[in-house]
């Protein structure tokens, strides 16, 4: 029988020899709909057996934005703390949801003396696939708990796609997830994305609901005709949901692990996977 | 007959010692424009250029093998020009028809130089002569074609192409060099009257003779004419470089060499650094890099980035061009202030150049950076500008809050570290 342990997430000290740390970053913390994402991804982790941890409250904002808003000592600090808590856990590999926390932890933290395996949750979900732990699902389930949801289009975060080069992990993920729909490329799409407008720390800014870059961007991708904007970054969640509000639209935006999750039918209140695995090493 | 014709056939001594000062006095006009930027250039901070030619042959080929790979590649291959459509295509054909007469030229000088050491050292005849001519022949028209498009480009000028008066000289100015080189051959084959492969190896050149009824003298007389107007364009042309926007074709490869920008990667701070200069961020000009000063030159104003600038896009204050062609603007006063010795009318770069709003405008989206064909790195001039800014209390409202919130609790939300887990709580089954 499971416990509650084996359903949450074990933080470093409940299990030190997780294999990998789910990094889950402020908005997933703190957001309430960006908290749906971690959770997703606590489900699926769980599901393929994954053995994680998650630093808890020992992990602090990566400095991302402090540090393209101008404050780089305020970014040294964050980094210099996050650094010290990543190595006294060991840790090598980062799974992280938020590609402004994957680049901050694997470009901006090299320069620090930080210097870590680190994975887009995307790229994580794709290794699972491909090695039979995340079950693609038979033909036959393709209309069944998501029916009527249609055409999916995905818009690539440019700190994943442009600046780190990620943009066939997230569409490999998407395939099972949406497996016998298609899916409706933007015009504008993997390297040449555009911005959801809210990087470069423009996520804390204020923006004349005339001037949006969320409403051009979700624009774009209600044009697709696809009533599900698939995203694999909190910040273009939140900016694609005001975008297609802004645009009068009803198109759902989901990170692609919910996607999957909704797929896998691993959505509460189903009950735990069966093929859950044992918690591992929790005392 | 060997098919070959004579390097400066039909040209008198006395016009090809002309000919030979002219050369030279364009050159050190070009050489003098280059200087001039040069020193402009030399008003940042040094990157050391000179390390790299310092060690052994193996060690040097270590450091200068990636930017010679970048230069091969974007700037000799042309692939940063990829993907504009017949901009590309008509950019890419200039540029091929251009190198080829270059390189042809180069050529042809070559073998008169050896010629003249000694004559059996000639090989502008023959099977390479054939060859050579057809090349260049056929090559000439891709320049004019470009050469054509581009002209077309400047009466209907998507917005955010750059513009200046220079530019109708330039485009005009090969327009005509391509016109005469191809009258000066046609004048050649009425009065050489070469015969076969000799006279079918250049095609253009054939049939624009076909067009012009001159006897042998006419032609004679014509041709030498027609010669001096060609090499008074090519010259200018030299000469011109430094001074209108050809001079991408030095600052734009320099730099690419130089430029090794990662997507993502920012300049650190250091405290030291800090306390030696007694300021955060750039404040004027000289506190950045030559090597961004260089890539100020580089700049085109092709507008790639303006049109892929999301700021832009939604009518922000922000065009990443405007910010490079503005900080190339500073760049100029400055030098200009302290070639007058006037150290207190050094622009600067906050407000007088570039205002606040521009900068906070910016996403760090690195469509800019992505698209440049010359790897400009507007993006870093953007955000390091910031840095001097923030640190002069120059943000304020809700960005500030959430830098407020990340130094006092972490993140940017405000909310304590013990909340952190929060979000785990629903995954935890209902008992």
């Amino acid at each position: 029988m499971s416990t509650p342990a084996e359903l949450t997430a074990p933080t470093v000290k409940e299990n030190p020899s997780f294999e990998i740390l789910y990094w889950v970053g402020c908005a997933a913390s703190y957001d309430r709909r960006a908290q749906r994402v971690a959770r997703a991804m606590v489900r699926l982790l769980r599901h393929a057996g994954v053995n994680f941890a998650i630093l808890g409250k020992e992990e602090k904002c990566t400095g991302d934005s402090a540090r393209r808003l101008g404050d780089e000592f305020l970014f040294q600090e964050l980094a210099t703390a996050n650094i010290e808590t990543l190595n006294k856990y060991h840790v090598k590999r980062i799974v992280a949801h938020c590609p402004h926390c994957v680049n901050a932890l694997l470009k901006d933290y090299a320069q620090f003396g930080g210097h870590y395996e680190v994975v887009h949750h995307t790229q994580l979900l794709a290794e699972l696939i491909r090695a039979g732990k995340l079950p693609a699902v038979a033909a036959a389930d393709v209309n069944s708990g998501n029916a009527g949801a249609g055409d999916v289009t995905y818009h690539d975060p440019c700190y994943l796609a442009r600046v780190n080069g990620i943009h066939e992990a997230p569409r490999e993920v998407l395939a099972t997830a949406i497996g016998g729909r298609s899916l409706c490329e933007m015009k504008r799409n993997r390297a040449n994305t555009s911005c959801c407008g809210a990087g470069g720390g423009r996520m804390w800014m204020e923006e004349d609901p005339k001037q949006r870059v969320s409403t051009q961007r979700a624009g774009e991708a209600l044009a697709t005709g696809a009533k599900t904007v698939a995203t694999g970054c909190p910040f273009c969640l939140t900016m694609m949901s005001d975008g297609v509000a802004a645009n009068g639209a009803e198109a759902r935006v989901l990170d692609i692990a919910e996607l999957l999750v909704e797929r896998l039918g691993l959505n509460p209140p189903a009950a735990p996977a069966p093929s859950a695995p044992a918690t591992p090493a929790s005392s | 007959m060997t098919p070959t014709r004579e390097t400066f056939g039909n040209i008198p001594l006395s016009s090809q010692l002309a000919f030979y000062a002219l050369a030279a006095a364009s050159m050190a006009v070009f050489a003098w424009g280059v200087y001039r930027r040069w020193k402009l250039w030399r008003l940042g901070t040094s990157i050391n250029a000179r390390d790299l030619i310092t060690g052994s042959l193996a060690a040097v080929w270590q450091k200068v093998r990636g930017g010679a790979k970048r230069v091969a590649i974007d700037a000799g291959a042309q692939q940063r020009v990829r993907g504009h459509g017949l901009g590309t295509v008509a950019h890419v054909s200039l540029y091929v028809g251009f190198m080829a007469l270059f390189v042809g030229t180069v050529l042809l000088e070559t073998d008169n130089v050896l010629s003249h050491l000694w004559h059996g050292l000639k090989f502008h005849q023959g099977a390479y002569y054939v060859a050579y001519e057809f090349t260049l022949d056929v090559l000439g028209l891709l320049f004019l074609l470009g050469t054509l498009f581009f002209l077309g480009r400047r009466l209907v000028k998507p917005p955010a192409l750059g513009h200046r008066a220079t530019d109708w000289y330039v485009l005009l100015g090969f327009l005509a060099i391509g016109v005469t080189g191809y009258l000066v051959e046609a004048l050649r084959i009425l009065w050489q009257q070469p015969t076969g492969l000799g006279a079918h190896c250049s095609p253009v050149g054939l049939w624009l003779a076909g067009w012009l009824h001159l006897g042998e003298a006419e032609a004679r007389h014509s041709h030498f004419l027609v010669w001096w107007i060609h090499s008074f364009l090519v010259f200018a042309f030299i000469a011109s470089i430094p001074f209108t926007r050809l001079f991408h074709f030095i600052a734009g490869p320099m730099h690419i060499f130089l430029a090794k920008n990662v997507l993502g990667v920012m300049p650190p701070v250091t405290m030291e650094e800090v306390e030696a200069t007694g300021r955060v961020g750039p404040a004027d000009i000289r506190h950045f890099s030559q090597q961004q000063l260089l890539s100020l030159d580089a700049c085109m104003e092709c507008g790639r980035c303006e049109e892929v600038c999301p700021a832009f896009a939604t009518a922000k204050p922000l065009s990443p061009k405007r910010v490079v062609q503005d900080l190339k603007g500073a760049m100029e006063k400055t030098a200009a202030a302290l070639a007058a010795g006037k150290e207190s009318e050094v622009p600067a770069l906050h407000e007088a150049t570039i205002a606040a709003e521009t900068l906070w405008s910016c996403t760090a989206c690195n469509a800019c950076v992505n698209t440049c064909p010359v790897r400009v790195d507007q993006l870093t001039f953007i955000l390091t500008l910031r840095r001097h800014l923030v640190a002069e209390g120059g943000l304020s409202g809700t960005a500030a809050t959430a830098l407020r919130r990340m130094q006092s609790n972490g993140n940017p939300w405000g909310l304590p570290a013990t909340e952190r887990t929060a979000w785990t709580d629903a995954l935890k089954p209902k008992s």
